[in-house]
């Protein structure tokens, strides 16, 4: 073995990547090589120094506790949730408007049981990635970033458009989980309000207009073999003409 | 019941993820080089991953939780120091780095000879570009191979390779040219 041949297989050879004949090669060559042998010692004095100069960071014990306390303040809202579908969506408005609540009960809403609960479950979904501000996993306004992101990721790929000519620029996309599947969910923005529009195969009928709640507005169309829901804050015209908008951009 | 198995998931959730809390932690405080940030970071991390818990199968749960922190650290540094996160030149450039010869053996030895000089190691591998720091981060200190750095990080195992070449290249140049020997 040549020196040439080996020294860009030093790295990998001291992180433990080689298959065993071709480690017992390059030891062999490095033992005996004059060369070698120093760089070599080199790089596993630096491993050495690193990993001895390096803080052992741990997870402080009150954090431990914050985190413990937070999942069990989420599982127990998500059992709230499991049991009256807009719950979540109540819990939520209630830690953001405490004091608005006061002026009037009818706000919270709960569990209205016409509601389909998958309008609840994308209602919660769009809430719960502005409270978590997680609104995208993917950051992008290019489609081409933003579509194959999805791919492997979910059964659905969703028609990524960027409509920022028409005032709706895409700011990304994002993996939920509605009824317990991975749903994919691409966000746009209307000036300061967020659109989430959660991409499922088709299965329900539209719901023909926009259903408002909490002043969320949610609107529902089928397209093909998908189901687009489409939640946001900005007002009923704003996210009509939105679906406007993205069916003819999606519909070539 | 809804409860019952909330309950169950919350509870496989604390047996299978929150013992990898500590390696989370350490991943988001060498990239966010703050304690207090990196506690913000770990625990929006951690309430991510529990609501993505159902997407996690089998295979390791370090990796996946580590993977959820990196992406949530990102996140974080994305709104709050956008200037950390220009890209690397292209990862492309790297190949002719990979495989040229290494530069001069340095004096490693000396490496270890103070604490003072150990502690300056450590701002060195603060200093790297965040792609490098967290290549080099989890592989020397949470020990994972290429493979789960590569899951980690969502790269191809060549870019972890040059990354991580780099990584070394760099501190040891730095090193060498500290000026003390």
């Amino acid at each position: 073995m040549q020196c040439e041949e080996v020294r860009p297989r030093f790295e990998a050879y001291l992180d433990g990547e080689l298959a065993r004949a071709e480690q017992a090669q390059l030891r062999e060559h490095v033992e005996d090589c004059p060369d070698c042998g120093p760089e070599m010692a080199s790089l596993e004095q630096l491993r050495a120094a690193i990993r001895q100069s390096a803080p052992d960071y741990r997870a402080p014990e009150a954090l431990r506790s914050q985190i413990r306390f937070a999942i069990r303040r989420e599982a127990a809202a998500n059992t709230a949730a499991a049991s009256r579908p807009l719950a979540w969506l109540a819990y939520a408005a209630s830690l953001l408007l405490a004091v608005a609540v006061g002026s009037g009960g009818t706000f919270l809403m709960l569990g209205d049981r016409q509601q389909d609960s998958l309008t609840a479950e994308v209602m919660d979904s769009h809430l719960r990635s502005l409270l978590a501000t997680h609104l995208t996993d993917v950051a992008s306004s290019d489609q081409h970033t933003v579509k194959p992101w999805f791919a492997g990721r979910s059964d659905v790929s969703p028609p990524a458009v960027d409509l920022a000519a028409q005032g709706f620029p895409l700011i990304g996309g994002r993996l939920d989980l509605i009824a317990g599947k991975p749903a994919p969910a691409l966000v746009y923005k209307r000036r300061e309000h967020v659109i989430s529009i959660f991409v499922l195969p088709a299965a329900r009928g539209d719901i023909g207009s926009t259903l408002s709640r909490q002043g969320y507005n949610l609107r529902h169309w089928d397209e093909g073999d998908l189901a687009f829901w489409a939640v946001t804050d900005a007002g009923a015209a704003e996210l009509a003409e939105f679906e406007r908008v993205f069916r003819s951009a999606t519909s070539s | 019941m809804a409860w019952i198995a909330e309950r169950r998931r919350r509870s496989r959730f604390e047996t299978v993820v929150l013992p990898h809390l500590d390696a989370g932690y350490a991943l988001a405080r060498w990239l966010t080089r703050n304690d207090a940030d990196a506690a913000d970071v770990v625990q929006e991390a951690c309430l991510r991953a529990f609501r993505y818990f159902d997407s996690y199968r089998e295979g390791d749960p370090k990796s996946w939780l580590l993977r959820i922190v990196r992406r949530t650290c990102y996140d974080w540094l994305e709104r709050n120091r956008p200037s950390e996160l220009v890209p690397l030149e292209t990862e492309a450039d790297l190949e002719g780095v990979v495989h040229a010869a290494p530069a001069a053996v340095t004096d490693a030895g000396a490496l270890l000879e103070s604490r003072s000089d150990l502690r300056r190691l450590d701002r060195l591998i603060e200093e790297l570009p965040t792609p490098l720091r967290e290549a080099i981060v989890l592989r020397e200190l949470h020990e994972l191979d290429y493979r789960q750095i590569a899951e980690v990080t969502g790269v191809p195992i060549g870019t972890v390779m040059s990354r991580l070449h780099r990584a070394r290249a760099a501190l040891r140049q730095a090193w060498n040219g500290k000026g003390c020997r």
